[in-house]
């Protein structure tokens, strides 16, 4: 049963993914691409500090490719099934909780993919750069986080696209009357009363969710794949 | 256990427009039960509501005795369906379908399924989003037969077919069901793809099933009478009179169209003083329509 849905999802998504793929392998070695060794010599140019600050600008790059592959596994996962209005998948001998599982874990295997190529391009690009002393390449741990971040970012839309659209409208909807509504009851209300520091709702939501232990932390956090 | 499929007091409700209401049916084993009933009657949600897809509101509902949709994995395990709409994958090819669907069926036939292929003429290496209609429609049969089930649930199979490839499908069907005696529950509004090969049927109109009975029933049952000088009320009949008219520029001849006929029952219009002047056979289709009139509140039974 795995096989051949982990093949249907492979057939639905290899259009978008194989470019995602090669963006994945192509990304660390655009990342270091400025940091060529200079001419005649070993190491490169820059000081320490100018190659880890060039390598920052790319960072908002990695954690961004990330969801974007996320969101095309989960979304294309359920696409077909959504226009076929979910009548083949309810005709199977499975329960509703198998069949989404399966389903979750054809994604969960494909997601190794630019997870792999992300790997690759890190090994090659810390290989292509002559670093100076001081500076390590993180190449591994770069890859993980990446594969991490494509999982959370695959698993939270995976779980919304499987409802109707009506659900997944109730729930966009509510996380953005939550936002817009906590940021302007913050802004406007709390801050008139001079209560703002003690109730930021949404501030100490959007903390849990994005540091220290919160479930999107992998995207905040440290992507360099060169850095002390 | 003698149902198939057993519905008792099945209710749903799709929205303000439209409601399944008090629907009671039954499917013996091993019939072949045609479901009849003009576009958007209730059929298909009939048939979702017994294949688990939508839930009832009230009423319950058994497939081969065991409870839905508690029931519903080893329920589905032995139902071959064939939905009204094409619901397949369209960038597999036939025998990726086929790999595919056959994964999920214990009793997946393999040989059989491309011996079906061979018959129903189907290229294995073909994409799904390239076939025609027809060809689409005989994949959904190959799948469903060959999972080898004991209920086969067609909901329009040959819907928008042409003629041969219809044929093609109801022999297919035909086969199956003489080689293993499997029940067929059939729906349809093409009245006379389902009169050469039903034995039972149940007619839908408005969300309420209006009638089932043996098709042999359905179809010897009711009859067109002429009728002449009737009283303009009549007494209680053993038929039921569905409609009444006066046919144009003859005086005081009516036809009767009226369920539940026998021979020995023009007596019963003799005593009233009235004549038959003769009594024929309806076909299905006319039946079908009649007897759906009958039930309408704008045309019910005695209406001119």
């Amino acid at each position: 049963m795995y096989q051949p849905m982990l093949y249907l999802h492979w057939k639905q998504i290899r259009v978008a993914l194989i470019p995602l793929v090669v963006a994945s392998f192509g990304l660390p070695l655009v990342a270091v691409s400025g940091l060529g060794p200079a001419p005649g010599s070993t190491a490169t140019s820059l000081s320490a500090y100018g190659i880890v600050e060039l390598t920052r600008l790319w960072l908002p790059v990695f954690p961004a490719l990330a969801a974007a592959i996320g969101a095309t596994l989960a979304l294309s996962a359920w696409n077909w099934d959504h226009r076929l209005g979910h009548v083949y998948a309810l005709s199977l001998p499975l329960t509703r909780v198998e069949y989404a599982l399966l389903k979750m874990g054809a994604g969960m295997v494909l997601a190794l993919l630019p997870a792999l190529a992300m790997w690759l391009g890190a090994h090659a690009a810390a290989w292509a750069v002559a670093l100076p002393e001081g500076l390590n390449a993180y190449p591994n741990q770069l890859a993980f986080r990446f594969l991490l971040a494509i999982m959370i970012a695959y698993s939270t839309l995976f779980a919304m696209a499987a409802g109707t659209v009506r659900t997944t409208l109730w729930i966009v909807g509510l996380a953005a009357a939550f936002v817009v509504g906590g940021l302007l009851s913050a802004d406007l209300v709390l801050t008139q009363v001079g209560a703002f520091e003690r109730f930021d709702v949404v501030g100490s939501v959007m903390d849990w969710l994005y540091r220290g232990t919160g479930p999107f932390q992998v995207f905040t956090g440290n992507w360099s794949l060169i850095d002390v | 256990m003698s149902n198939a499929i057993e519905l008792v007091d099945v209710g749903w409700t799709a929205d303000k427009a439209f409601a399944l209401s008090d629907i009671s049916l039954n499917v013996p084993m091993g019939a072949i039960y045609g479901f009849l009933g003009p576009n958007g009657s209730g059929k298909t949600s009939t048939i979702r509501l017994f294949m688990g897809m939508l839930k009832p509101d009230r009423g319950s509902i058994s497939i081969f005795g065991r409870a839905v949709p508690k029931d519903m994995k080893s329920i589905l395990a032995r139902i071959g369906y064939v939905p009204e709409r094409p619901h397949v994958y369209p960038m597999l090819t036939v025998a990726e379908q086929l790999r595919y669907h056959a994964s999920f069926f214990r009793l997946w036939d393999d040989g059989w399924a491309k011996e079906l292929m061979g018959r129903l003429e189907l290229d294995a290496d073909r994409k799904i989003s390239r076939m025609s209609k027809g060809e689409t429609g005989k994949l959904l049969l190959l799948l469903a037969l060959s999972q080898r089930p004991d209920l086969l649930v067609l909901d329009e199979p040959t819907d928008g077919l042409d003629p041969v490839v219809r044929r093609d499908v109801m022999a297919a069907v035909l086969d199956y069901v003489s080689e293993t005696s499997a029940t067929v529950f059939i729906s349809s509004h093409l009245v006379h793809e389902l009169e050469r090969i039903c034995d039972w049927v149940g007619v839908m109109d408005a969300g309420r099933l209006v009638a089932e009975l043996p098709m042999q029933r359905f179809k010897n049952g009711i009859k067109r009478l002429r009728v002449d000088g009737a009283p303009e009320v009549l007494e209680a009949f053993p038929f039921v009179v569905l409609s009444r008219h006066r046919d144009n520029g003859s005086g005081s001849t009516e036809t009767w169209i009226v369920q539940g006929w026998e021979a020995p029952m023009r007596y019963q219009i003799e005593t009233l003083g009235a004549t038959l002047r003769d009594v024929a056979d309806l076909d299905l289709e006319e039946s079908f329509v009649e007897l759906l009139r009958s039930f309408r509140p704008s045309t019910t039974a005695g209406a001119d």
